[in-house]
């Protein structure tokens, strides 16, 4: 395995790429008693639709698949259930399913090469049935429901239904309810034989384990997996300007909630390493709009706002600069909004302190096992490496391409929505 | 890892010696019998030191020094626990190895000095500083039915019994939050400064001697305080007949939530058998009620029982769809009983104990958890690391059952979905 030390941060990374293509990062902790692991595939509820492996035809599947594959990879042929081995160690087990990846986690303290293994094992081994497709159903649709009831879970998704034209991030990752009911298990095998392949998927684990040991278990069980040619999938062209700048809704809510969304096309930027052009982006939006900007410190002089949120999101050639807030006021925090975008003022003291935070956390962040682990995942997804120089790129950062970054970036290309109070008195 | 305690007369201070974190913890708990008036009090004056401090006057000016400090992170929260509130005030640092020498000091004595020297003029709080911070909190009580599955849960809460503990709203109430001003949130911050009890604590590579003397230039009182009431709840009887309370919410999901009495039981029963119990029960994605209600039945997503030590209550939840309403509570209702009837195995039991001690592997790598694990033992004396792994392998299934006879159904909560017209 390749060793390379997490510059500042007084840890070790350990990588290699099987010859079938499967990525495996570890990081022994020699102070912990814990391990977490992630078994993850670069395949998430965006991708729906695509050639098979051995086919020529396009195929759409419903929305929502893969989550609900996330779902099924729990039965087992066997009637082993994944929970009651991980269990039997007192280990915990959990999936999530985003719009770029689906993970399988198992996190604990024992039977690490048990728990390892069998992790492998059973992502390994989907078992769909008419039957245990039709029962899951149920049990998804409540879930779907839990979502549907919170307003700010609506409102996230009414703005990428206004920031998207095309691209399927409009969609709920997991999918309309009538689309998770038409799911079929040949739709399941379909997507599980095309996207859960060695070359398209990673294992980052991290914590109290042996690193030779752990090799062994990930070679014994996948050496003969063979690397597969991914799936065509059908590409999106995205629109360079938003899909609709001004939507709104109504709940049953006592306080409204304003949703914005900046469309930064990335393509015509000058910075064009995509994690470079993320640390920038972030940049901007902590010294503009961050906890110590003099733009919140006005909001809550006003007390104009009671929650506030920003968000970064990526998709091919394009950045998402999200805000979500709550507010009695509406019209006057978009005014504000864009007033701080016509007239953005940085400050090289600002610029300095704010990249002193990022390296502190990167140092917090190792001190946990599960976040070292998120950390890289969100690496290995975004831009498909593991990031191991992160503090001596913060720490080059420089002012002034930050300030010529913005001028490059078109600060009308938004999108709102508005959430009022139904019934207004 | 090494713990030192030093009785300081006034306070406690607690110091946990350990080399595994990069960063130095110090938690500042503060703690007195709940009053339900002054709930809302309480949460604005702990609102009130993140806004501002007599030398950083406004929240901004706070957080640029926070962020210097190489990012300390500094909060507060309160809650309760049993018959008492908490005020804790958090303070989270990089170890000096990782900034420069003496930033640990300076991130303590900024921490202190936000809490012993707040933003006040004339026994008076800063009057736009608690403006805002009364605003904040209005907008989350006007908020709370947004979150559907603790507002069922705080519902339960008060059908269950509208007098005790258990039913004051630790959010606040928006008719004693029109009654703060400035010189009455003094007062109590005066009230809190002289009769709460308070410890501190300290996690991380610091020298004893140092955290000894910082300690003590920086943190004094001028009252010895004494426990007053026990910290756990007086048990109540359940009611002979089921109490069920229905109420009706423009939502897609059902939120239901069953309170239950937990009587006559041991502290013994309270710390070890009642966990494993509900280990079994409903506590995990391997227990009975997770398995039979979602998996088999496929009637929830989600669905969870917990035991609520202080109380004496176990609270079961789940996300249902509202015509299933009979389905489920009969369907918990037959897991209890079969609970009672020892149907249940050994492997159930073994599977259990191997959680509680991954919980407490999991204790050690967390100083958070650590520092709540020292101050379970500071208030109501529960054994050590060491003394829980070995009694929690002493429980017995028949244990086990006499926990589940002595719990039973009290209060049957439902959050009724109900839409008729979609968005």
């Amino acid at each position: 395995m390749k060793k390379t030390s997490l510059k500042g941060l007084d840890l070790d990374i350990f990588t290699e790429k099987l010859d079938n293509g499967l990525e495996v990062i570890f990081i022994p902790y020699t102070d912990k008693k814990n391990y977490f692991i992630t078994y993850a595939t670069r395949y998430g509820s965006t991708v729906t639709k695509f050639k098979p492996v051995g086919s020529k035809r396009m195929v759409s599947v419903p929305t929502g698949i893969a989550h609900f594959l996330e779902h099924k990879m729990f039965e087992q042929e066997d009637g082993v259930d994944p929970f009651t081995f991980f269990s039997m160690s007192g280990t915990g087990a959990n999936a999530s399913t985003s719009f770029d990846s689906t993970q399988y986690i198992c996190y604990g303290t024992k039977n690490f090469k048990e728990n390892f293994d069998f992790l492998i094992k059973y992502v390994n081994s989907p078992y769909f049935t008419a039957e245990n497709v039709e029962k899951e159903k149920g049990i998804i649709i409540e879930e779907l429901k839990m979502y549907l009831d919170i307003p700010d879970y609506r409102l996230e998704n009414k703005l990428k239904e206004s920031v998207y034209k095309t691209h399927p991030r409009r969609i709920d990752i997991g999918g309309t309810i009538s689309d998770v009911e038409s799911i079929t298990k040949e739709d399941l095998y379909k997507c599980y034989d095309s996207f859960y392949v060695p070359n398209n998927m990673f294992i980052i684990v991290a914590g109290n384990f042996d690193k030779d040991e752990a090799i062994s278990i990930v070679k014994d069980n996948l050496k003969d997996k063979k690397k597969v040619k991914l799936p065509e999938i059908k590409e999106v062209k995205e629109q360079i300007s938003v899909n609709k700048k001004m939507d709104s809704f109504e709940a049953d809510i006592n306080v409204s909630k304003l949703a914005f969304g900046l469309k930064i096309p990335t393509t015509s930027l000058s910075i064009k390493n995509d994690l470079e052009l993320d640390l920038y982006l972030s940049m901007f939006i902590s010294i503009v709009f961050g906890i110590s900007s003099e733009f919140r410190e006005k909001l809550r002089n006003k007390k104009l706002i009671n929650n506030f949120y920003t968000e970064l999101e990526k998709i091919k050639d394009f950045r998402v600069f999200n805000i979500m807030a709550s507010t009695e006021n509406i019209d006057e925090l978009i005014k504000d909004i864009k007033y701080e975008l016509k007239n953005i003022k940085t400050d090289k003291d600002t610029f300095e302190r704010i990249k002193k935070v990022w390296i502190a956390n990167e140092v917090r962040i190792t001190d946990n096992v599960d976040a070292t682990v998120g950390n890289i995942y969100d690496d290995m997804i975004k831009y498909n490496k593991v990031i191991t120089n992160r503090v001596e790129l913060i720490r080059k950062m420089d002012f002034k391409k930050l300030n010529k970054l913005l001028t490059e970036i078109d600060f009308n290309n938004y999108s709102i929505v508005k959430l009022n109070v139904k019934d207004a008195k | 890892m090494k713990y030192i305690t030093k009785n300081l007369r006034t306070c406690k201070l607690h110091i946990i010696k350990t080399k595994k974190f990069k960063t130095i913890t110090v938690r500042i708990n503060f703690r007195s019998p709940i009053v339900k008036n002054e709930i809302t009090m309480r949460n604005i004056l702990a609102e009130m030191f993140t806004q501002s401090s007599k030398n950083y006057k406004t929240k901004r000016d706070l957080t640029i020094k926070a962020q210097d400090l190489y990012s300390v992170g500094v909060n507060t929260s309160t809650n309760r626990l049993g018959n008492y509130t908490n005020l804790n005030f958090f303070l989270n640092v990089l170890n000096d190895k990782y900034t420069e020498k003496d930033n640990f000091i300076e991130a303590f004595n900024f921490f202190t000095d936000i809490i012993f020297n707040p933003d006040v003029e004339d026994n008076k709080f800063n009057k736009e500083r608690l403006d805002i911070v009364k605003d904040l909190c209005r907008k989350t009580l006007l908020s709370i039915k947004e979150d559907p599955a603790s507002y069922s849960v705080l519902r339960m809460y008060e059908s269950i019994d509208s007098n005790s503990p258990i039913s004051y709203r630790m959010v606040g109430y928006l008719n004693d939050l029109d009654k703060i001003n400035e010189s009455n949130l003094y007062d109590y911050y005066l009230k809190v400064l002289n009769n709460d009890l308070v410890d501190i604590f300290v996690i991380g590579d610091v020298k004893e001697a140092e955290i000894i003397k910082l300690v003590k230039d920086k943190i004094k009182f001028k009252t010895l305080k004494k426990e007053r009431v026990p910290y756990i709840l007086k048990e109540v009887k359940p009611r002979t007949r089921l109490l069920k309370v229905t109420e009706s919410i423009v939502n897609n999901q059902s939120n239901l939530v069953i309170g239950c009495r937990i009587n006559n039981i041991s502290e013994y029963e309270r710390n070890y058998v009642l966990t494993l119990f509900n280990v079994i029960f409903g506590g995990s994605p391997d227990s009975k009620l997770f398995k039979e209600v979602r998996e088999k039945n496929s009637l929830c997503y989600t669905i969870r029982s917990v035991p609520n030590k202080f109380d004496n209550l176990l609270v079961i939840r789940a996300g249902i769809d509202k015509e299933n309403y009979n389905k489920t509570v009969t369907l918990i209702d037959k897991i209890l009983t079969s609970m009672k009837k020892g149907k249940f195995t050994d492997s159930d039991i073994n599977i259990a104990k191997e959680y509680y001690k991954t919980a407490l592997d999991d204790i050690l790598e967390d100083e958070n958890r650590i520092i709540d694990d020292y101050f379970m033992s500071e208030i109501i004396s529960t054994d050590n690391i060491d003394e829980k792994r070995k009694n929690i392998n002493k429980v017995t299934k028949s244990e086990i059952v006499k926990v589940a006879k002595k719990i039973k159904m009290d209060t049957i909560y439902l959050l009724e979905g109900d839409i008729n017209e979609k968005n």
